[in-house]
């Protein structure tokens, strides 16, 4: 197995690579000049010529291209334009919180979805079955800054129950950095209140990024575990009389969570995308909402550079999730 | 499996009722929560924005400071100051006893360094400053006296002073690497001598920043009895998101950007108003002048006469807006009082296209206008302008884009799009900030002047302007321009600005000026 992690782990570096030479070659097509940007509202052309050439937007793509990948390859990111600051600097600021946030937004998917999806299938043309069926079409089509904007009425102004937006309340310091991840974090250092506190900033804005992988990972599910329901095994063990219950949870489940536990994988991907809108609607200070103000301030490296971090999770993840079927289903180890 | 799910419903219930949120425990002490878009950095040498506004205006100080509406420039650590009679040689004494945060005192050399640190970057506001003036040319006289000699004559010198935050010179060189001017450093601490200090501790990029009250600010607290002790700036992205936090009682000011159409929300919600002010920012739609068929002047005026003002203004901002004649603001002196704007008029519209059509302007053609993605009002003006040019049988075509790509497009005549709608904000309190550098040809290239408008007439008086000191003179100059460049319609001028602020009742003496749109805080108090 540790062959296959290390194969995997060999085989993202070609992959890496063309990502971020797909993204230079796309960001060269945009008209967008980050020196135009870094001069300011009021700088003469002189200007932004002498920015142009000191940070070597002059040099032909290829040679800029190469610089880029030396750089990288010493885990240099470059000065952001935008911010004036590494952005590594930047990116290890934010990353902690995208992270949170969405991980946390997969385990609500996840598990909400394995049991929200086996209920239905178990209680197979229920009403109940019919709702879970009509809402994860809904949860897929409707549009996130909506269902954010609508739990921001109804939980925070409304009901007054949960914050409106922020990762903490004003005034209040983080917990000491450890992991970045304020629930780890506030607990390390015993602070309980805080981790109370971080759970409820966290929950609008993880539920609203959830929604979409919850109704995804609800109907793999039901449908998995209708069609496994039909096997001949379990016809074999009702006949025995073993209760429902008993045949679902260690059998039918076990053989049913191999196509949930890839789309797990696959919908990492749309979260983090997902998160861009999320993190802006709630303010959450993640890498999303910088993503959006790079993007608007034309800073390549930092575009790149986030394009990188997002390339390098999102293949782990991936990594994870293989991991995890063959402890769900042995019989996907021998092939590796 | 019920137990489980009534466990489980509790366990939430208690989850989310726990302990009414802290939304108003700010009340308690005197601090303010600000909402808004958060500058990119703090160094106010680099970063030149609006948003960086409430560092620059808070944490630090100037030479000269614009105070109230319309702004009146006030010496601020200057005490006095002498133009040599050719405009060239200006000389700065300082106040004594002026100390940085730090507790060292503010002098001379300060001033120098800050000068030359902001040549030396060359980016942020420096471009108001690097055509007239070398590094070499800001020199120290005495502990209190600085010295700028000019290249050439610059009467809009005094007027774009306040745009120079200075820095604490020995601290930023403690913290500086190499070249960098300590620019990375800078850029998440500050140097200031200001009203207010930023903790560095609690700064995040974008996300927050905490100020406290400087009790030793060189201008006393007399004017404030009961002044703010701590301010929190919050980043607040979404324009949604800021309402229903301050409906919500969250943050107590927005920035003065709120849409028109959210103002009636505010205004019906209780605990908060809207501030409205007449600003100095100038709403218009460029026209690339040098494109075929805008180099024909009655094509120009003919989209002049085609743009439903009224409509706009009144309907779609529920008129808080002014409407405009030219590029100068109305509330800005080298306006012509008398200059009547273009008025909407279709008749009008088809007789000027119709002498541009028999020239032979190619009015025919597709014609493009390149919009902001990130203001949806540039989008509703290129609208109100397709509606009217589509009756004109006028194909216009309205183009996605974002800031960053239509100033690089304006970097040349054959890149610039046909048009594009934005915005001209206070800069500096002159009319070079708006006319002189929008249409005087030596600025091509820049986004201001991205109409590409040759006048040599115009050209004259613009720099006869900027090179006159008695403002009763640049006045005429300025209004004489402004007269030849609204007939010759070089752009659409549209409205100027009314700043609209959400606010909460709490906070009291707050004070608009359009530049830095109300956020200097030490006249602000709350109860």
């Amino acid at each position: 197995m540790w062959r296959f992690v290390l194969r995997r782990i060999l085989l993202m570096i070609p992959v890496l690579f063309g990502l971020l030479l797909l993204t230079f070659t796309m960001l060269q097509l945009i008209p967008t000049d980050p020196a135009a940007a870094l001069a300011g509202d009021n700088a003469t052309v002189e200007q932004i010529e002498a920015i142009r050439e000191q940070f070597g937007y002059n040099d032909p793509v290829v040679v800029q291209f190469w610089t880029y990948l030396k750089q990288v390859s010493h885990g240099d990111f470059g000065v952001s334009v935008y911010s004036m600051r590494p952005i590594g600097a930047d990116i290890a600021q934010r990353l902690p919180a995208t992270i949170e946030l969405t991980f946390v937004a997969l385990i609500l998917a996840g598990v909400g979805g394995i049991v929200i999806g086996t209920l239905a299938a178990v209680w197979h043309n229920s009403a109940f079955d019919h709702i879970v069926r009509v809402l994860s079409v809904a949860g897929l089509a409707v549009a996130a800054f909506w269902f954010a904007i609508m739990l921001q009425v109804l939980f925070a102004m409304d009901l007054n129950w949960l914050p409106l937006r922020g990762r903490l309340a004003v005034g209040i310091a983080g917990p000491p950095h450890v992991t970045g991840f304020y629930l780890i974090d506030s607990l390390i250092a015993g602070d309980f209140g805080l981790f109370w506190q971080s759970l409820r900033y966290l929950t609008l804005p993880a539920v609203t990024l959830s929604l979409g992988g919850l109704a995804t990972i609800a109907r793999f599910t039901r449908s998995a575990i209708v069609e496994t329901m039909q096997r001949d095994f379990v016809a074999y063990e009702q006949a025995v009389g073993f209760p429902k219950w008993r045949i679902v949870l260690p059998y039918v489940l076990r053989n049913s969570l191999v196509t949930p536990i890839t789309q797990i994988g696959l919908l990492f991907g749309s979260m983090i995308s997902g998160a861009v809108v999320v993190e802006s609607i709630f303010d959450w200070p993640g890498l999303g909402s910088y993503l959006v103000q790079v993007i608007f301030a034309a800073d390549y490296r930092a575009i790149l550079a986030v394009t990188l971090v997002i390339g390098v999770i999102y293949a782990l993840v991936n990594i994870a999730v293989d991991l995890v079927h063959t402890w769900v289903d042995p019989r996907v180890s021998e092939h590796m | 499996m019920k137990k489980l799910l009534l466990a489980g419903a509790a366990l939430a219930t208690a989850f989310m009722a726990a302990a009414p949120l802290p939304t108003q425990a700010q009340a308690k002490d005197s601090s303010l929560v600000y909402g808004s878009v958060l500058p990119k950095g703090l160094d106010p040498h680099t970063v030149y924005d609006v948003t960086v506004q409430q560092v620059a205006l808070n944490a630090y100080d100037g030479l000269f400071r614009y105070e109230g509406n319309p702004p009146k420039l006030e010496p601020w650590l200057a005490e006095s100051y002498e133009a040599s009679a050719d405009a060239l040689t200006w000389t700065v004494k300082l106040k004594p006893g002026v100390t940085f945060h730090d507790g060292s005192p503010l002098n001379a050399d300060d001033v120098v360094y800050s000068f030359k640190r902001l040549l030396g970057l060359g980016q942020g506001p420096s471009g108001a400053f690097k055509p007239v003036l070398k590094a070499e040319n800001v020199t120290k006289i005495d502990d209190l006296t600085v010295q700028f000699v000019l290249d050439k004559p610059y009467a809009p010198f005094l007027s774009a002073l306040p745009l120079v935050a200075i820095v604490n010179e020995d601290l930023v060189k403690a913290n500086t690497s190499g070249d960098d001017w300590g620019s990375a450093w800078l850029s998440t601490h500050e140097a200031g001598s200001g009203a207010y200090m930023i903790d560095p501790a609690t700064y995040r990029p974008q996300e927050n920043i905490d100020m406290t009250r400087y009790a030793d600010h060189f201008m006393g607290w007399d004017h404030n009895k009961a002044p703010l002790e701590k301010l929190h700036s919050q980043g607040v992205s979404e324009t949604s998101t800021r309402v229903l936090a301050l409906l919500h009682g969250d943050i107590d000011l927005t920035d003065s950007y709120l849409p028109t159409d959210q103002v009636e929300r505010v205004e019906k919600a209780d605990g908060v108003h809207v501030e409205k002010n007449q600003s100095m920012r100038i709403m218009l739609i460029r026209m690339n002048n040098t494109k075929p068929p805008f180099d024909n002047k009655n094509f120009r005026k003919c989209l002049s006469h085609a743009f439903n003002y009224d409509g706009f203004i009144t309907v779609m901002l529920k008129n808080l807006a002014i409407r405009n004649a030219g590029p100068i603001p109305n509330n800005l002196w080298g306006a012509p009082a008398d200059l009547e704007p273009y008025a909407f008029d279709m008749a009008q519209a088809k007789a000027e296209c119709d002498a541009a059509k028999a020239e032979g302007a190619p009015i025919d053609r597709k014609i493009e206008i390149g919009i902001m993605s990130e203001y949806t009002q540039s989008t509703q003006a290129a609208q109100i302008l397709q509606s009217g040019m589509r009756k004109l049988g006028l194909n216009l075509e309205i183009v996605p884009s974002t800031w960053a790509q239509l100033t690089t497009q304006a970097q040349q005549a054959s890149t610039t799009p046909d048009m594009w709608v934005h915005w001209v904000s206070t800069y500096f309190v002159d009319p070079e900030n708006w006319i002189g550098q929008m249409y005087d040809s030596q600025f091509h290239g820049t986004w201001k002047a991205s109409s590409w408008y040759q006048n040599d007439k115009v050209d004259e008086l613009l720099r006869a302007a900027r090179a006159e000191t008695d403002q009763a003179k640049r006045a005429t100059l300025y209004e004489e321009a402004d007269r030849i460049i609204v007939d010759d319609a070089a752009d659409i001028w549209i409205y100027n600005t009314v700043d609209l602020s959400g606010i909460s009742d709490r906070v009291k003496g707050y004070k608009f000026s359009p530049v830095g749109s109300g956020i200097e805080m030490r006249w602000v108090s709350v109860d």
